[in-house]
């Protein structure tokens, strides 16, 4: 009986260690290759390095003296995040100041505690990025109650926190500037596709946009379909090629999302007698889809994009602002920009890096800007 | 604990103190250097927010822990409190019903399961560990089957086009959001089943019964104990934690959520797991599991400030549970069984 106890303990402590292992994966879906981009030293391995233009003002309170800032993150997982953070890590280290890393690895309730613990600790600002309004208001209208400045990114958060600072990147300005090539392509009076899912901020803010596009140009929507998945691309392709063979007379579909669009590529390509007829408009870049929107024939004609670096460096200039007394707006957006196939080929743009040589803009260096604060560029 | 005195060698006397107290000074060592290094650690904020952090996870150990008593291991505590949440936000945002409602289903739901478990680990007589296995999967898919995968949040469109017509009461938000005066409600519903289940088990017959029946099942058949019997009560017991875990959880993320309670399991088992090595128990007990979970709030909040990742954390999780192993089986000069309460 004693050994068949000791057993079951070896087996069990076995097995916690073989999940635990498991769960690392977290539920992020993105490619986690840059795997040195949450480390907690900035700059290592494969993560950006950004430069550092000098501040030309003297730093008012509370930057006079080292300051703390905690990020409250939902997920780290992926290489969007990952840059994310490196970003910001980076504006904060330029800044003076030293930052603590929560990360909640995709679990709710664990943010919410962990929001909890950011603000027991009293530093001098918070970042609370990506999560649930419902879960997140309790703690960001307690630490606004504390005094302490306050910057979130990317959740409706005023809709519980009418005070607190909401900061996203333009979503609006996102699918407008690719639905504005898009009219240009392929004009009005159009049948076109749609991939899109219901229920996710950034996805519903620019399918608004997409609605009004379609009935200032007429043009006729012969199918919606898509999936958000841990695995949308791949989960998400077979919908759409269905709906193609159904309706294989569209100009043009639009996916505002990039594994959406990536679905949307694989199946175009499972319709071979569709090539070339069929052009793509997505939404969001990285390295992987550079490659894709550059190889030959790839009907992925645009996209819109922000750089996840330039953004989580934005992020904290805001904060900074706010903890200086300096920030205006309860609602801060960063602007994304254009990228064509056409473009990326023209300039032989390759990866991330090229882009941003490519693309200074990218960088939103002048969003949040002040003359004392010293701005980090990739 | 009569027995482990009569050795009278002075290194053997060493070892029964470090088995004994070895854990609670781990414990209080860890605290002290991490409140002596920094500053922020030691507030009472900072130690009641640890405290609420844990509460989750203190309850769903003492579900494991029940099971463990009995000689068995509830594997599918982590997806009923995912159950929970999900009921919880079903009942108040889909059917627009009120908090107490919501409480109501949540605890029959994990009766329920509690029910099927003991079903078929004393009726079918599937090993406990491969049925709660089992159960853990058809939960984990069925809690999303009326939802289509999706989290229920207020508002939500529904299958007919409908706009859902309820939302989370703020009554209901109070389980995890309020106060008894300085305390945190979830902190004090951890306190409260704690003591229960301490009194339940080493107070009370049926307890004793609990571990006669983990320490031998076929002694305590013999001696008349239906032995079935208390298994499934401590599944039910066990199903019925999992959804009070649960009830704070969506309480604290304040919508339903797919993946809330997947990773509670094995914390859940780790903290129950601690607790059997404290005081040189070397048996499950409702204490040791409210200090292991306190332990692994230590060190967590203590590494977070400190500057860690997460899978810093994970490794340190893990080295507190062998550390505890050791404790149990190693050093323990006294064989590892389940006896009856001191």
């Amino acid at each position: 009986m004693r050994n068949s106890k000791v057993l079951l303990a070896g087996l069990l402590g076995a097995s916690v260690f073989a999940m635990s292992a498991c769960s690392q994966g977290g539920t992020a879906d993105d490619d986690p290759s840059g795997d040195a981009g949450t480390t907690a030293d900035a700059g290592e391995g494969s993560a950006d390095e950004g430069e550092t233009t000098s501040a030309s003002a003297e730093a008012p309170a509370p930057f006079d003296e080292a300051v703390n800032i905690a990020i409250v993150q939902n997920s780290g997982q992926g290489d969007y995040f990952q840059q994310y953070l490196n970003g910001t890590r980076q504006q904060v280290e330029a800044l003076g100041g030293e930052l603590a890393v929560f990360d909640a690895q995709g679990d709710n309730a664990t943010q919410a505690s962990q929001l909890d613990q950011a603000i027991a600790a009293s530093p001098d600002g918070i970042i609370v990025r990506h999560g649930f309004p419902d879960t997140l208001c309790p703690g960001v209208n307690k630490a606004i109650e504390q005094g302490i400045p306050v910057i979130i990114y990317d959740v409706e958060i005023q809709e519980c926190a009418p005070e607190a600072i909401q900061t996203q990147q333009s979503d609006v300005e996102m699918a407008s500037l690719v639905l504005d090539q898009m009219v240009e392509d392929i004009g009005s009076d159009q049948n076109v596709g749609y991939v899109n899912v219901a229920g996710i901020a950034p996805l519903d803010r620019r399918d608004a946009v997409w609605q009004d596009y379609k009935a200032e140009n007429n043009w006729t929507e012969l199918f919606k379909t898509g999936t958000y998945t841990n695995s949308s691309a791949t989960d998400t392709a077979p919908m759409v090629s269905n709906a193609l063979k159904a309706n294989p007379d569209v100009a043009a579909i639009y996916a505002p999302y990039d594994e959406l669009t990536k679905g949307t590529l694989s199946a175009l390509e499972q319709n071979p007698d569709l090539e070339g007829k069929v052009k793509v408009y997505g939404a969001d870049i990285s390295t992987a889809d550079i490659e894709l929107m550059k190889a030959e024939g790839s009907p992925w004609v645009a996209t819109g994009a922000t750089d996840p670096n330039a953004i989580g460096a934005a992020v904290v200039r805001t904060l900074a602002l706010h903890m200086a007394g300096e920030l205006q707006e309860t609602k801060v957006e960063f602007p994304p920009i254009l990228i064509t196939a056409d473009f990326l080929r023209e300039n032989d743009v390759n990866n991330m890096e090229d882009l941003r040589a490519a693309e200074p803009a990218l960088n939103i260096a002048d969003v949040s800007s002040a003359d004392w604060i010293p701005s980090v560029t990739f | 604990m009569a027995g482990t005195t009569e050795d009278t060698s002075a290194l053997d006397r060493a070892r029964d103190v470090i088995v004994k107290y070895g854990f609670i000074a781990v414990t209080i060592v860890l605290f002290l250097y991490f409140a002596a290094t920094e500053p922020a650690f030691a507030t009472s904020s900072s130690l009641f927010s640890m405290l609420k952090f844990v509460s989750v996870t203190a309850i769903l150990g003492l579900g494991v822990m029940f099971t463990m008593v009995v000689g068995g291991l509830d594997l599918s505590i982590g997806s009923v409190a995912g159950l929970a949440v999900q009921m919880a936000a079903m009942t108040m945002v889909f059917y627009n019903m009120t908090g107490a409602t919501a409480v109501g289903v949540v605890l029959l739901a994990g009766v329920l399961v509690g029910l099927i478990n003991a079903f078929l680990i004393v009726v079918c007589k599937i090993p406990d560990l491969l049925a709660t296995l089992g159960m853990m999967f058809v939960i984990q898919g069925a809690k999303l089957i009326p939802v289509s995968g999706q989290s229920v949040t207020s508002g939500m469109v529904l299958r007919d086009g409908s706009e859902a017509p309820g939302r989370f009461t703020q009554g209901f938000l109070q389980i995890d959001r309020g106060f008894v005066g300085p305390i945190p409600l979830p902190v004090l519903i951890m306190l409260v089943l704690v003591i229960a289940s301490w009194f339940f088990l080493s107070r009370t017959t049926w307890g004793r019964v609990m571990y006669a029946i983990g320490a031998n099942p076929e002694a305590a058949r013999l001696t008349g104990v239906r032995v079935g019997y208390y298994r499934g009560l401590a599944y039910v017991i066990s199903g019925v934690l999992a959804s009070v875990g649960g009830l704070i959880l969506v309480s604290r993320i304040g919508q339903g959520d797919v993946n809330a309670g997947a990773s509670s399991l094995l914390e859940a088992v780790a903290v129950a797991l601690v607790g059997r090595s404290v005081l040189g128990q070397g048996k499950p007990n409702a204490w040791g599991t409210l200090l292991g979970a306190v332990l692994i709030a230590i060190v967590l909040t203590g590494l977070t400030m400190k500057g860690f990742q997460y899978y810093h954390q994970d490794t340190a999780k893990g080295a507190v549970l062998i550390l505890a192993l050791i404790f149990s089986y190693t050093l323990s000069r006294k064989k590892i069984r389940y006896t009856s309460a001191t």
